[in-house]
């Protein structure tokens, strides 16, 4: 721990971990520790395994019938796989933002304070509070606040995509993981939410999958490049996309894959 | 569409192509009118039925005859009786139906693993609901009217009702609940919402509309059940028991049923009369409640999915 001065806490650790669906193997082997309260990109090609791996992060594997991981994964120091750890306790913390906006077919106020509900928050006013205050954080707030109760399905998707990630923020997560969570949006869409995940890194840890190397560049501090369901190369992110050690990053980098 | 491709087809082929496209052109045109006129055939049917029996019946239905009390041997006795029955009889077997086919549904469409229980369940549903309603009314003449000693009551006839209308009920709440979206399911759950939470308040909110409409098209088929009552609900409102009596213990004689007898064995002078009106109204409620299981559909998923459009 002397080090620790020089280098940053670990908020999530990585070890050995594989995933299978059914007999196929989806990831194998993969070593990573998460920085505190940076964005840590995963890049790679179509396939590679990259939405595999940050599923196995929330335990969101546990859905899938016939979805098996083995491994370990850590946050904090704990390991959310063990048995005496509630999946639901572990997806409080660590929260997710999908590729597709999924906004439930409910009011907007009633999607951001879903979270706080279900976790307990009956009192009307304090629920407002979050919701305000989540969606403020998710730069939605002057866009909504004259229509709480509208619809949530009447917002454009890029709109939808901030509520949803007003949604996370008002359980007030540790960690945040998205999957590819401007692919489905526009270009001025899609650099809202860019801004919106460099000002989420002063309070959250963000793990972001993107198929787009422009975006990692833009707005992670590290990068892991993941080939064929396996993590090749981990490094800062002006490292990987500078001086990448591994043939195979340089080559993805450099655009002789797909 | 096919002949801007043949404009640019090799000359030689051109005459022969033009034939053969008229041809399958000429296919085409019979098919769809075959098909329309099937569709059509079904329409026309429901009109000429409803045409008829209103035909019929209009001229019997008035307050009167919707609120009298029948008569056991003169003339221009009522149905009301028979129809408070059968409002009484539907809302039981609901009352016994919904929570047990719900729950069923929701265990195996949510829960239930892949495994060796769940096809138990779903063979079971299969198989009871393969049971034709006579033998399901023998079924409940045996055990509710006489191995319980219950005999003819309206409780009898909603429980044998609740075991002919479970497996489909059942269906329904299975196909309104596959019929959500997985990505409401995600979203919840990685909000860290347990199963249960999930299901109430992601999962069936959405599929409240489905649910509702399959629900109410089952009251329809319901209401107008009688093979499985006659045996076990009974048939004797005529003879002197107490026309409107709450008590779950009362013989109720159906609107439906009372069609049956006042064709098979009535003593009334106007049983034709009795018959084509009776007829008339027990197919205007069933075709309302296809009304109301669309529109009420429609509006409810409208109100808790909070659809502005």
């Amino acid at each position: 721990m002397v080090e620790a001065k020089t280098q940053l806490d670990v908020k999530m650790k990585v070890v050995d971990l594989d995933v299978f669906y059914g007999s196929f193997q989806a990831m194998k082997n993969a070593n990573l520790d998460v920085p505190d309260r940076r964005v840590m990109a995963l890049i790679g090609p179509s396939g590679c395994g990259k939405s595999t791996f940050l599923r196995a992060l929330n335990r969101m594997h546990d859905l899938t019938a016939g979805a098996r991981v083995e491994g370990n994964v850590t946050l904090d120091g704990v390991d959310i796989y063990a048995a005496d750890i509630d999946p639901v306790t572990v997806r409080h913390r660590i929260g997710m933002v999908f590729q597709r906006p999924n906004p439930f077919p409910k009011s907007i106020f009633e999607n951001v304070v879903y979270g706080p509900k279900i976790h307990g928050e009956r009192n009307r006013k304090r629920l407002l509070e979050r919701a305000e205050k989540s969606l403020r954080a998710a730069a939605l707030w002057d866009e909504v606040k004259d229509r709480l109760n509208r619809s949530a399905l009447d917002l454009s998707g890029g709109q939808q995509q901030r509520l949803c990630i007003a949604r996370v923020l008002a359980v007030e997560p540790e960690v945040i993981l998205m999957d590819e969570p401007a692919s489905a949006l526009d270009p001025i869409a899609t650099s809202k939410i860019e801004d919106l995940i460099s000002e989420l890194k002063k309070q959250y840890t963000v793990i972001i999958v993107t198929h787009s190397m422009q975006q990692a560049a833009r707005i992670s501090d590290f990068t892991s490049f993941f080939l064929l369901g396996e993590l090749v190369e981990v490094g800062t992110t002006s490292e990987i996309f500078t001086r990448p050690k591994d043939k195979r990053t340089e080559d993805y980098i450099t655009g002789r894959y797909g | 569409m096919a002949d801007a491709a043949m404009v640019n087809a090799p000359d030689v082929k051109q005459d022969l192509s033009r034939s053969r496209a008229r041809g399958r052109r000429l296919v085409d045109a019979v098919a769809t009118l075959l098909l329309w006129s099937a569709a059509s055939i079904v329409v026309g049917l429901l009109l000429l039925f409803v045409a008829y029996l209103f035909y019929k019946g209009a001229s019997v239905v008035d307050w009167h005859f919707l609120t009298g009390n029948p008569t056991a041997a003169q003339a221009g006795g009522g149905i009301g009786p028979f129809i408070y029955n059968s409002f009484y009889i539907l809302l039981l077997t609901l009352a016994f139906t919904i929570p047990i086919a719900v729950s069923a549904g929701m265990y195996l469409q949510e829960y239930a693993s892949r495994g060796r229980f769940r096809q138990i369940v779903q063979f079971s549903a299969e198989s009871l609901a393969t049971v034709p309603s006579i033998v399901m009314g023998l079924f409940g003449l045996l055990v509710f009217v006489e191995a319980f000693h219950w005999h003819f009551t309206a409780l009898g006839g909603a429980l044998t009702l609740t075991l002919l209308n479970l497996p489909a009920m059942m269906r329904v709440t299975q196909e309104s609940l596959a019929g959500v979206p997985a990505t409401y399911r995600e979203a919840s759950m990685a909000l860290g919402g347990t199963k249960w939470q999930t299901i109430v308040r992601a999962i069936l909110p959405s599929a409240i509309g489905p649910l509702t409409t399959g629900v109410v098209l089952i009251a329809g088929r319901i209401f107008g059940e009688t093979a499985a009552l006659i045996f076990t609900a009974g048939a004797s409102v005529s003879y002197g028991r107490s026309a409107y009596d709450p008590s779950v213990w009362h013989t109720a004689e159906t609107l439906s049923v009372a069609l049956y007898q006042t064709h098979r064995e009535a003593l009334v002078p106007d049983a034709d009369r009795i018959g084509n009106g009776a007829a008339l109204v027990l197919l205007v409620m069933v075709l309302l409640f296809n009304i109301v299981a669309r529109v009420a559909g429609r509006r409810l998923s409208r109100r808790l999915t909070g659809k502005s459009t």
